[in-house]
């Protein structure tokens, strides 16, 4: 106790002894299940056959890799990552510098609130919400179809749509995120500089690139990257809308693992999946730490 | 040196998770049905009697037990709605208190949500409302308490007589074709056919029917006994008026959990198709043959005569639509027709066997069974085994199975299914207990790969309604090869996939 006591007042030791209950936590809930899970990852583990663990090496590993439904997922998640993150970050940029531009708009404080209420909703309400949504028969989707067009559109049961309607879905939810990012980026931009730039009579896209995007390019960056990682593991959007159907037109990698662990109880081939996306994902963020820190470098 | 140290510590915590993760193992020490031997566990299913009144054990104390069941499913919450009436029965036969708290899960979920609690020897749940194919699941991890060593103390249960010999097959034996059972019927189940008989008995209809067709439109139980598939698809053409938003059939394309499978296994063995040897364990070569191709086209052809959406369908999507009165007919559970026949439907709806196929000049039927049994937790402390086998005691009593039925729920046991009045207490029991017999109703496969070769056919099989795949008999080939490979990694198939599946991965 006395060392403790000792330890809180040296100003040295103080910042190590705070970290010591986050990094306890952090340990326990963090790093050993992620260990258990690698080493699990070489073994063979079904849970519902009673059999006790076996050493497999990198079989299951090598069964992943020549697994084409496997790669079909990852190239499905690949296109939904690429196509939701950009949109996302394309209509929430242009939202953010609208919501930016006008800060005397009556009811601008309503509008972003509404705006952001998708964002709070859990994935698997707004899925099950859109399931009735893009119902052929009750959805409201289709009876505006019917009315104007007089189609109707099985979004979730034809295998051309169903991939769209999804992704539709993800974007509907995320785009705040993005204008919430936007609006911190440009928050961070000094406000001396916009306003030369205003007097100067700079074109918007010269303001983007020369002002904004030099200052507030940390703060997207990071959206960018914490979408798509977020956009990476999306799973129970999607299971709840289509359970990765028609067929497999909606599977997703994480829906992919979600089967081995959950409905397959395969655990040992869970978890080499589940390493191998987390690999993807740390290489999605170097990749973006590398294009973050690129001039900095060449400086 | 700095690459050198980091690459010695990589390897070092690799070693170290690797030796981490093969020191807890899976230590099936409880008896596995493969190995034949006792239960351990932590308590004994032996003296679990409740006893006669006064000289019970548990007299006297309170007792609060947990029943996992299917969300949204009347059998399964009538259960708990019932166990008011036990706890009175056993306050008074055995002079103890109990109160019974109910959990639920879809379909979907019900086994990960039991699996992820017994994984852990918790008593959670005391009794589990188990889908029949799940069986092999919960008996091979020893997670649940064997029937026969039950049955061994308990006389009352070894001697209830079921209805058919059946009920025993799909709702207690695992593995399949042995004398080991591992669960109780609570929820006997078929899938039957649901008709709007207002519209057969209109003398317009039959007149244009006739006309167009050439043969009566079926009115009664026993001319839908003799209805072949050819003939029923005839009339769900017929009925088709989408102008007059009325479409002649519906049977199940959802992805969700065994919604098609459920479906399409009636066409398959109803036409001379199986789905596996059951002895050795093959697929290949079984399921991908050219007559059970020709079943599955025939059972999405009845897309056609469904509304749109219809790749969506379950179980709640068809008894929405079946109550809307946008549907002539619909094959759909016998569990459901409570929720199926409304009170606007109560007169304008005959529940009837399937339609058959016509083999060898036999009308030949076999409909999918469903249904649910009971399984008792293998951790349950003493107490809350005691209490869970005076339950099933309770439950298998012939007025207990009558009031159970009169609520809605469809009993097994031979003394209520035989009884006079049985058949007119609600209007799905007379094809009820027509369809489950032998030879009329099976189950699909108990085995503990069940969840995996499911989802292997459930993608296959949507993937071809919806277009993914245009032919059928590939599309069974892709399910054969997977789950024979799936059998053959698990012990049970002795053959390898064939070279012919080298290309399906």
């Amino acid at each position: 106790m006395k060392g403790l006591a000792k330890s809180l007042h040296d100003r040295n030791l103080l910042p190590y002894v705070l970290l010591v209950p986050v990094l306890i936590f952090f340990i326990v809930w963090n790093v050993l299940p992620l260990l258990w899970m690698v080493g699990l990852s070489f073994y063979k583990y079904d849970i519902t056959t009673g059999e006790p663990l076996k050493f497999l090496g990198l079989t299951n590993y090598k069964g992943i890799f020549e697994n084409t439904g496997i790669w079909q997922a990852l190239s499905k998640t690949f296109w939904f990552v690429i196509i939701g993150v950009g949109l996302e970050t394309i209509l929430g940029m242009a939202l953010g510098f609208l919501f930016w531009g006008s800060a005397k708009m009556p009811g601008r404080r309503l509008a972003l609130t509404l705006l952001f209420s998708p964002m709070i909703l859990t994935p698997v309400a707004a899925g099950t919400f859109f399931r009735l949504i893009y119902d052929p028969v009750f959805g409201i989707a289709n009876y505006y179809l019917k009315q104007w067009f007089g189609i109707t559109v099985n979004f979730l049961g034809d295998a051309k749509w169903a991939y769209p309607a999804v992704l539709l879905v993800d974007i509907w939810m995320w785009t705040p995120f993005m204008i919430l990012m936007t609006l911190a980026a440009l928050g961070s931009v000094p406000k001396a500089e916009l306003e030369a730039a205003e007097v100067d009579r700079l074109p918007w896209i010269k303001r983007l690139w020369h002002i904004v995007l030099p200052h507030g390019k940390f703060i997207l960056m990071l959206g960018i990257l914490l979408r798509t990682i977020d956009s990476f593991k999306t799973m129970d959007l999607v299971y709840t809308m289509t359970s990765g159907g028609p067929g497999n037109a909606t599977e997703l990698i994480a829906i992919s693992l979600f089967r081995r662990a959950f409905e397959a109880f395969t655990m040992g081939n869970a978890s080499a999946l589940a390493i191998i996306t987390l690999l993807i994902a740390i290489a999605f963020t170097s990749i973006y730490l590398y294009i973050l820190n690129y001039k900095e470098r060449r400086a | 040196m700095k690459t050198k140290s980091v690459s010695i510590v990589v390897m070092l915590a690799i070693l170290f998770t690797m030796i981490l993760s093969a020191c807890s193992g899976n230590k099936s020490d409880n008896g596995t049905p493969t190995s034949g031997g006792n239960s351990g566990g932590t308590s004994s299913t032996s003296g679990t009697s409740g006893g006669d009144e006064g000289s019970s054990p548990l007299a006297g104390k309170k007792i609060e037990m947990s029943i996992l069941g299917i969300g949204g499913w009347l059998p399964s919450s009538l259960s708990v709605d019932m166990s008011p009436d036990f706890a009175a029965y056993a306050k008074e036969k055995y002079g103890y208190d109990v109160t019974f708290t109910f959990e639920e899960a879809p379909f979907t979920s019900l086994f990960q949500k039991a699996a992820a609690s017994l994984s852990t020897k918790s008593q959670e749940f005391n009794i589990i409302i188990s889908d029949s194919q799940w069986l092999g699941a919960f008996a091979e991890p020893g997670w649940i308490v064997s029937v026969n060593e039950i049955m061994e103390q308990e006389p009352e249960l070894k001697n209830i007589e079921w209805f058919d010999p059946v009920v025993e097959k799909a709702y207690m034996t695992y593995p399949d074709g042995t004398d080991q059972l591992w669960g109780m019927p609570q929820e006997g189940d078929v899938m039957v056919l649901y008709v709007r008989k207002d519209l057969l008995s209109d003398p317009n209809e039959q007149a244009n029917f006739k006309a167009k067709y050439g043969f009566d439109l079926p009115q009664t139980f026993e001319d839908f006994e003799k209805l072949t598939i050819d003939k029923y698809l005839k009339m769900a053409e017929f009925f088709t008026r989408p102008e007059q938003d009325l479409y002649g059939a519906a049977v199940q394309y959802s992805k969700e959990y065994d919604y098609f499978t459920g479906s399409l296994y009636p066409f398959i063995w109803s036409s001379g198709g199986e789905i596996w040897d059951q002895n050795t364990g093959d697929v290949y070569g079984v399921l991908n043959t050219e007559n059970n191709a020709k079943a599955l086209e025939t059972m999405v052809s009845i897309k056609n005569y469904m509304p749109p959406g219809a790749e969506n369908y379950g179980i709640a999507q068809i008894t929405e639509a079946f109550t809307q009165g946008k549907l002539f007919s619909a094959y759909q559970w016998a569990a459901v027709g409570g929720a199926m026949v409304t009170p606007e439907l109560q007169d304008k709806v005959l529940i009837v066997p399937i339609p058959g196929y016509e083999v060898n000049g036999e009308i030949r039927r076999i409909t999918s069974i469903g249904g649910q049994p009971w399984v008792i937790n293998k951790f349950n402390d003493e107490d809350h085994m005691r209490v869970a086998i005076d339950f099933l005691k309770w439950w298998y009593l012939p007025e207990t199975q009558i009031e159970y039925a009169k609520r809605g729920g469809n009993p097994t046991t031979k003394a209520v299914l035989e009884s006079p009045d049985f058949e007119s207490i609600q209007p799905w029991f007379r094809a009820y207990k027509y369809s489950l017999t032998e030879e009329r109703s099976r189950d699909f496969w108990h085995h503990p790969k069940y969840s995996e070769m499911l989802s292997v056919q459930q993608e296959a099989f949507t993937s071809y309604a919806t277009g993914g795949e245009k032919d059928p008999l590939k599309t069974l080939e892709t399910v054969a090869c997977k789950q024979q490979q799936i059998l053959y990694d698990a012990g049970t198939a002795k053959n390898a996939p064939p070279a012919a599946c080298a290309s399906v991965k």
